[in-house]
Parts: C-alpha cells; sequence; structure tokens
C-alpha cells in the first residue's frame, strides 16, 4: 500500500527547546490514524510542521512521495492538506453559504477570483455540503449567529469542500457534549471512507470510537509507540507518561484487574464495596509486602478500564493460573451483593470465553460459597 | 424576513439594487446641477474639496475596513497625485520651459525627473499609476514579511516621515516646504483659478467619486470582497484554504494608493498649492477618523463620515473660531465610545430596525440578530 506522509528523522526546535525530537512516522493511504500524547507532547506542533506553518529544524516530511520542506501554507492546503484548528475558525463575518463558497473556488490566484464568476458546479457543491453538514435552513445566516456545534459542523463542511486526499483534525471533539461528539464521531467515520485522517484527541471514550486503525502516542516530541488502541492503553510507558509514573505491575495483572471490574460493571452499577473487594484482593495478590500493598491499592484505581467488552480483554490471558484467578475474584464479586440476572449473564459469558475445564470451575466456585457461608 | 426563499431574496437584492442605483443618481443630479447653481463659488470650491477628500476615504476604508489594514501613510499616495498634476500645470504654463523657482537654486537644466510630466496624458496615468506602484511596493515588502496589526500602521507612518522630509529637503527639485502652487498656472491655455475650470474640476471630481465607489462596490461584494473580509478576520484559515493573503493585500494596497493618488490631485488643483505639509502624520490620521465616523466596512459611510466631520469643521471654526476644537475632540469621542460601528454601522445594526418598528413593521423584541436565527423564528411560530 502506498504512504500519504512519511517523516523522516523530525526535529523542530524554538530557540534550543525541541518540540518535536527526531519523529518517525508514516501512514497508509486511506488509513484513519489517532494521535494522542500529554500537554506539551507536540501534537500541535507535529501538525504545524506538515502544513508548512512552521519549518523542520531538521529531517523531512513527504506527502505522496512529495517534499514539503520550504513550500508554503496555501500551496500546501491546494496539493491536497487540509486542517481543521481546534476552536471552530469560520469567517464569523460571512454568512454560511459564503464560507463554503470560498474553500469550493477552484481557481484561487487573485485575478480569477476577481474576474471569474461562480460557476455551476461550485454552486452544486455547495448546496450539497450544506445538507450534508445540515446547516441548510441557516444558509444565509451570518456564521456569527451559528452555535460552536454548528460552527464546527461547518469547519468541517470547509474541510470537505477542499476536496484534500489528507485532513488534519485537531481535537474535534473539545467543548462539545456527548451528542454532538458522537456526531462528529460518525462524521469522520464516514469520511474516513474517502480520505486519509489524522485526529488528534485527548478524550479516551471518543478516540476508542473513532480509533479502528492504529494509535500514535507522542511524548515529549517523539513517538512513544504505535499500535491498537488495546495495546496502547496496556502499554507500561503510555501509562507512566499519563499517570506520571510507572506502573508497579505487569500489563498482564492490568488485565485481570479490568475484567474483574467490567464483572462489576455487569449490573450497570459499580458498587463502592465491590470496588473496595477488587482493590483488596489484588492488591494482595500482587504486592509484596504490606506498605506496598496500600500503595498499589490507590494505584490500581487510575487502571480500571471502562466499557472495554469481555471479548478485548479474556484472549489476552496468557495461562489457566491467570484464568482461575479470574474466575476466583469474578465469582466473589458476583456473590458480594447479591446475584442478579444480568451480573449471571456477564459470568456465563466469562465462563465460555475462558473456557477452563468443568472440575476447577466447580472446585473454584464451592470454594468461594464455603468462604461467604 | 429570514424565512424567505432563495427567490425572495433575490427579489430583495434586486430591489435594494434599484434603490441604489436611485440614490447615486440623485446624489450626482444634486451635487452637480443643483448646487452649483445655488451656491457661491467659493462655497462650491469648498465642497469640491471634500468631496475629494471623501475619495480618498473610499481607498482608506478599502484598506481598513474591509481588509482590516490600518494604514496611517495614505498622505504619501495623496502627495504623489498631487504633486504630479501640479508639475504638469507649471510646465503648461511655461510651455515646456524651465519654471521660475528653478533658477532660485541655481537649476540650470530641467530635472529628469519632469521631463516625461510635459505630456497631459502622461501626468493622468501618472498620477494614478505612480501612487499605485508606490503603494503595491511598499505593501509587496510588508505583506510578503507577514507584518501585519500595529506594526503595518507604525511602518506605513514611517514612510510618511521618510517621505514628508525627502519632499521637503528637496528644494531643486520639487521647491522644498514651498510647494507648488497651481492656482496661478494654466491648464490648457486656461487659469487654473478661473470659475469656469474650477467648475469643470468640481464636475470631474463628483464624476471620480461615483466611479470609484462604484468601483470599491465592484471589489467588494462577490468572491473577491469576501476573501478581504476573510483575511481581516483571520488571515491564518485563510491561508489553509489555500489562498495566498499577500497577493490580495498587495492589489488592494495598490488600488487604495492609486485612488488616493486621484484624490490628491483633484484637492490640488482645488486648493491652489500642494506643499509637503500634506505629507503631515496629522493629516493622514485625519483620513482615518473620517472612516471611523462615517462606519468602517460600508462605503457610503466614509463619503458621509468625511462630509460630516469636514463641514462641522468649517461650520465650527467660522462660528466658534477660539473653541471649535474642543468640538472636534468630543465628536470623535462621542464615535469612539457611543458609535464604535461609526454612524452607518449604527443604522444598519441598530437605527433601522428600531425605525421600522417605530411604524409597527417588524417588531423586534430581543435583538435583530436574534430574530434571524430561522430556529428562533420557527418556535415563535409554534408559540
Amino acid at each position: 500500500m502506498s504512504k500519504i506522509l512519511e517523516i523522516e528523522n523530525l526535529t523542530v526546535s524554538f530557540d534550543g527547546f525541541k518540540a518535536l525530537n527526531n519523529l518517525n512516522f508514516s501512514m497508509n493511504t486511506g488509513e484513519l490514524r489517532v494521535i494522542i500524547g500529554p500537554n506539551g507532547a507536540g501534537k500541535t506542533t507535529f501538525l504545524d510542521v506538515i502544513t508548512g506553518k512552521v519549518q523542520p529544524t531538521q529531517g523531512r516530511v513527504l506527502f505522496k512521495g512529495k517534499n514539503l520542506k520550504k513550500i508554503p501554507e496555501f500551496k500546501i492546503a491546494r496539493i491536497g492538506i487540509g486542517r481543521k484548528f481546534q476552536t471552530p475558525r469560520v469567517y464569523l463575518n460571512l454568512t454560511v453559504r459564503e464560507n463554503l463558497d470560498l474553500v469550493c473556488n477552484q481557481n484561487k490566484n487573485v485575478f480569477p477570483t476577481l474576474f471569474s464568476r461562480p460557476r455551476n458546479s461550485e454552486q452544486r457543491t455547495v448546496a450539497g455540503l450544506l445538507e450534508t453538514v445540515g446547516l441548510y435552513s441557516k444558509a444565509n445566516l451570518n456564521a456569527n449567529l451559528l452555535s460552536h456545534g454548528e460552527k464546527q459542523r461547518l469547519e468541517i463542511g470547509m474541510l470537505v469542500a477542499q476536496s484534500p486526499d489528507l485532513l488534519l483534525v485537531d481535537e474535534p471533539a473539545a467543548g462539545l457534549t456527548d451528542e454532538e461528539t458522537d456526531n462528529v464521531g460518525a462524521l469522520l467515520l464516514s469520511l474516513a471512507e474517502s480520505h486519509s485522517i489524522i485526529a488528534i484527541e485527548h478524550d479516551m471514550e471518543f478516540v476508542r470510537q473513532i480509533a479502528n486503525d492504529k494509535v500514535t502516542v507522542l511524548h515529549q516530541g517523539a513517538l512513544l509507540c504505535e499500535g491498537t488502541m488495546d495495546e496502547v492503553q496496556n502499554d507500561p510507558r503510555v501509562i507512566e507518561v499519563y499517570l506520571g509514573e510507572a506502573p508497579s505491575i505487569t500489563p498482564e495483572q492490568i488485565n485481570i484487574l479490568r475484567i474483574a471490574a467490567s464483572m462489576a460493571w455487569a449490573d450497570g452499577n459499580f458498587a463502592p464495596e465491590e470496588l473496595n473487594v477488587i482493590l483488596d484482593k489484588l492488591s494482595q495478590e500482587f504486592a509484596t509486602n504490606t506498605e506496598h500493598q496500600h500503595n498499589l491499592k490507590q494505584e490500581l484505581q487510575n487502571y480500571l478500564g471502562k466499557n472495554i467488552t469481555l471479548e478485548e480483554l479474556v484472549p489476552k490471558l496468557q495461562n489457566s493460573t491467570e484464568k482461575e484467578k479470574v474466575l476466583q475474584l469474578s465469582y466473589e464479586i458476583i456473590q458480594f451483593n447479591g446475584i442478579n440476572e444480568r451480573e449471571v449473564k456477564a459470568y456465563q459469558q466469562l465462563l465460555q470465553l475462558l473456557n477452563l475445564p468443568t472440575e476447577t470451575i466447580e472446585q473454584i466456585e464451592t470454594e468461594i460459597k464455603a468462604k461467604y457461608n | 424576513m429570514s424565512n424567505e426563499t432563495g427567490v425572495q431574496i433575490k427579489q430583495r437584492k434586486r430591489r435594494n439594487k434599484l434603490i441604489e442605483i436611485g440614490v447615486i443618481i440623485a446624489s450626482v443630479i444634486i451635487l452637480a446641477v443643483i448646487l452649483p447653481s445655488i451656491i457661491p463659488a467659493f462655497r462650491l470650491r469648498l465642497i469640491g474639496r471634500f468631496l475629494s477628500l471623501a475619495i480618498v476615504a473610499l481607498g482608506i476604508d478599502l484598506i481598513w475596513g474591509y481588509t482590516g489594514l490600518l494604514s496611517l501613510g495614505h498622505g504619501i499616495f495623496f502627495a504623489l497625485g498631487g504633486y504630479a498634476l501640479a508639475m504638469n500645470l507649471k510646465l503648461q504654463t511655461t510651455g515646456g520651459e524651465l519654471p521660475d523657482f528653478f533658477t532660485l537654486y541655481g537649476v540650470k537644466e530641467l530635472p529628469w525627473v519632469w521631463q516625461p510630466f510635459n505630456s497631459f496624458p502622461f501626468t493622468i496615468i501618472a498620477l494614478i499609476i505612480i501612487p499605485g506602484i508606490v503603494a503595491g511596493l511598499i505593501g509587496y515588502l510588508v505583506f510578503r514579511n507577514r507584518i501585519k496589526g500595529v506594526y503595518f500602521s507604525i511602518l506605513t507612518q514611517a514612510a510618511l516621515l521618510v517621505f514628508f522630509n525627502f519632499f521637503n529637503g528637496q528644494q531643486e527639485i520639487i521647491n522644498g516646504t514651498n510647494g507648488l502652487k497651481t492656482d496661478t498656472e494654466k491648464i490648457f491655455d486656461i487659469v487654473v483659478s478661473s470659475p469656469g475650470v474650477q467648475r469643470t474640476f468640481y464636475i470631474i471630481t463628483v464624476i471620480c467619486l461615483v466611479l470609484i465607489y462604484l468601483l470599491c462596490r465592484w471589489l467588494t461584494s462577490g468572491r473577491f470582497g469576501r476573501i478581504l473580509k476573510a483575511i481581516r478576520d483571520d488571515e491564518t484559515r485563510v491561508r489553509f484554504s489555500g489562498y495566498d493573503p499577500t497577493g490580495y493585500k498587495v492589489l488592494v494596497f495598490a488600488i487604495s494608493g492609486a485612488i488616493a493618488g486621484i484624490a490628491g490631485a483633484l484637492y490640488t488643483v482645488q486648493t491652489g498649492i500642494i506643499t509637503p505639509s500634506i505629507m503631515k502624520v496629522a493629516f493622514s490620521i485625519e483620513m482615518v477618523i473620517w472612516v471611523a465616523v462615517g462606519g468602517r466596512g460600508t462605503l457610503i459611510g466614509a463619503i458621509i463620515g468625511t462630509l460630516l466631520v469636514r463641514l462641522a469643521q468649517t461650520f465650527l471654526s467660522e462660528s466658534f473660531p477660539e473653541i471649535w476644537l474642543f468640538f472636534q475632540g468630543a465628536l470623535f469621542l462621542i464615535v469612539v465610545t457611543v458609535l464604535p460601528d461609526g454612524i452607518i454601522g449604527w443604522w444598519t445594526n441598530y437605527g433601522w430596525f428600531k425605525l421600522r418598528s417605530l411604524f409597527g413593521q417588524n417588531q423586534v423584541v430581543t435583538y435583530p440578530s436574534l430574530e434571524q436565527d430561522p430556529g428562533v423564528q420557527q418556535e415563535k411560530d409554534q408559540i
């Protein structure tokens, strides 16, 4: 598959401060890549370099094999890279229709713009886009009368009007309600069918919604790791940069924790007592001494994943010891404050996925029952 | 007024266009036919000067009101136009010989810069083209390096000072501080200050004002005008949309300079003299004030603002010679604090709706902008 974007040994330094440090990156045509990273990781500088706003100090950026060095922004925009800013930037004193019309213009040089009249094909494109972004009824309204979400949609519409090959989207979900976030996510996914997209995002739930391909993590201007959402979320280095300290337990142990947590979530209500059981049990299990156990209990809370399905988590268990441990813990949780239907259902699913011998299951269940009676 | 269909919008636009054409024709008739026959020649000459200042205000509005570039150096282009015509008139009077003042400085031969101004057609073209080129050059150097905002204003003012000092110091070329007198010169063998010539200049000024107004109207409507507004509001976004703002800004700055050149030429012949003092800092700032008073981003506002400020100055300085400057200061304070969008801006944003609701039409309950919202309209209908 051909590469739409390749970045080689890219360094950008501002007065000695390296915003990007020897970064290597590449993505395929048609990919939707999500880039995450803590504040100051260089995410926005990364977009600035691609769009020509900032020149690389070292290294190079290749778009479809073409080096973008010293090409001014407007030319980069013309060869097919569109950028959406973090806060919606539309032209507030123009109407919605005029906003789209400006971007649709086929020839953006000074004199053709001055002397030529808008073509019919362009007018049709504008009308179609108004329909797509759902602003047809407000087409003749000044953009400063639109709401935040409407402006966000208008800007995405303007981006599409540019018909770029590569879309750069900077935090599209910032400041939106949950419903609007879902809409924007769906819009991005539908755009991803015909465009290559790089999306920068903070909101992990939103990332989970749109990241069906690879996720790249930036940290201190360099590439920290790259992989699927799950790989990235379980990577100890990622957890360290996001939480400020390295996890003292292994990824496998985090996985066990998350399965137990999702059992507790099964009835839609994660009771504090249930949380306590999980944390108590696991910290005892993983810790080396009492002091460590106390600290670990605090730390484990950070790793509880939300809304991760059992189908994703269970196959990552390495051996039968781990599986048994999971079973033990899960059974204890559903036993804890009375069994209800949904918990049973989740438990059955877990058993099926674990695929343990029947004797083992019975043995564990009897042990725990005995303990509680 | 908002739930209208495309056809209704087209009808409204056509109606507005017809109204505008009607107003323009009426103003031309009043200014060019009625006014000259009812007011004395001295007053008419004054009005002619104000109208030529209104032309330069249009140029300022084009770059400041629409493109967001506050130029404090339009005196340069104004003076270049004025000097171009004045040089030609000097040479017309002497029949191509060396004008008198040169002998004072021991200059024996006509300097090369004067040579082409022997030709009247060349002069007419030059008084448009030279300021345009100078503006374009300054603009290119500044905009290419992405200098904008207050730095642009400071640079234009610095350029103004450079030109002022240059013209002041070059006695051997353009008579230094004394400037060039046009009143006693001849144009096509008639003295410039004679009533017939002055009246012709007045008519030409009215025609130029209308033509330049139409030119600016054309530039600011349509896509080109929208890009100017887009550059004013968010230049970076314009770049990422695939436009190169530099070209647009250079062109519009050059046009604005050329307009100032025409205005300067017309002003000079109706004043009777041009001196480097026309390039004083205060005068260029005053040009900006006319536009601010009338309303930025509204072409008609630039014209109305200029005429209003200048007429008020004349009236007040005649009636209250000692304290008229206080009135002027008060006027500017009122505009800045009470009417930040200028007179026309206030009228379109607020006054017009107020007037309509006074006559029971289109009651505005909340804000005009809110009532335009189709969503709000729909909700209102449902209640």
